[in-house]
């Protein structure tokens, strides 16, 4: 893959990420995995962890992870350059219009239509990160863990993330120690 | 000087905010009671503006602080100052896991960051739920959009486009 059709691939990320971050999991999947095999889906789960363990922003991390991997360290810079570079000129020369219109109605209507589009989305991936998982006990204990972590006691991301890694990677030694 | 105090704020700002594009406001804030580059009511239209336009929000938010504070060099510095912690920390991690992939450490964490994963999203579909599908116009949209997914999947700007067009639709004929 060419460096310009890696900026045009991520320019394209970044025009249609509508809806916060979390958006970018089934668009770089769609393009990238569906559509180009280029990246495993295995890859872009693993991804979506490591991204929220790092400081900054989640799908910029995603994108520049990515694009790492497809290209380097030039790969990584193209893809923060693309996926940002339609929301940038879309500050740059809307802004005052946007926000003109902000409470404009049917601006309004689809943002509500967008923001259920988010949900249906996201959905759709828990329900493919499920089928193309190897569910295993290890597998399941650790999803429950941190999902009712995550909802019940409302540790941040950060903190379930570095806590069940310690604990999944401290489980697996054990075992090895005793197999 | 003020290219150079902007950089760095923003710098910061990448390098400390941890978990998604809000957690970046408590840094927009304090930036506007420091400098006065804009206030506060501005900083509010910035979240709100950001939020609708496409992109990450936090990275838009910091394109428009910096529109604000120093014209549009202001907004490219700000935009590449918030990303450049992460662009070295995810080169940083890339070879290491790259290196060290048979390494029995690294394959486990691999291993475990799985169900986390999953975990993680799982938990933000639930607790998206709950502000964004407040009635019955939302249910039957979102019941309809998984609907036409079941079977085979799409392109995940055909949903985006299908479900704005609906809002508007709903605008429109005042449903």
């Amino acid at each position: 893959m060419s460096l310009f059709k890696l900026f045009l691939i991520f320019t394209k990320i970044g025009a249609i990420l509508l809806g916060g971050g979390y958006v970018i999991l089934p668009i770089i999947t769609s393009e990238f995995v569906d559509k180009r095999k280029l990246v495993s889906h295995d890859d872009v789960i693993d991804y979506f962890a490591l991204a929220q363990s790092l400081p900054g922003i989640i799908a910029a991390n995603m994108s520049m992870f990515i694009g790492y991997k497809l290209r380097g360290k030039w790969g990584a810079i193209i893809a923060m350059l693309g996926v940002t570079f339609v929301p940038f000129w879309c500050i740059v020369l809307l802004a005052s219009i946007i926000s003109t219109l902000i409470n404009n109605s049917y601006i309004q209507g689809a943002l509500w239509g967008v923001g259920v589009s988010v949900i249906a989305l996201i959905m759709l991936t828990v329900r493919e990160m499920w089928q193309k998982s190897k569910r295993d006990n290890f597998f399941y204990t650790i999803f429950i863990l941190t999902l009712l972590t995550l909802l019940i006691f409302k540790l941040s991301p950060i903190q379930t993330i570095l806590l069940f890694a310690l604990l999944g990677v401290g489980y697996k030694k054990l075992r090895e120690g005793k197999a | 000087m003020i290219f150079v105090h902007l950089f760095l704020e923003f710098f910061k700002i990448g390098l400390f905010s941890f978990g998604g594009g809000y957690a970046t406001i408590p840094f927009l804030y304090h930036i506007s009671q420091v400098y006065n580059w804009y206030s506060l009511d501005e900083l509010t239209q910035m979240v709100a503006v950001a939020s609708i336009t496409p992109g990450p929000v936090g990275i838009n938010v910091a394109t428009y602080a910096g529109l604000k504070s120093a014209g549009i060099l202001g907004s490219a510095l700000a935009t590449v100052a918030e990303m450049l912690p992460s662009l070295f920390l995810v080169i940083i991690v890339s070879k290491l896991l790259r290196k060290f992939s048979d390494n029995f450490y690294v394959r486990s964490l691999i291993e475990t960051l799985k169900p986390i994963s999953c975990g993680l999203l799982t938990a933000v579909a639930i607790r998206l739920l709950k502000p964004e599908i407040k009635d019955i116009k939302a249910m039957i949209l979102l019941a309809f959009l998984l609907l036409i997914s079941w079977k085979s999947k799409k392109d995940p700007l055909f949903y985006i486009l299908i479900a704005a067009v609906v809002g508007v639709l709903i605008a429109f004929f005042k449903l």
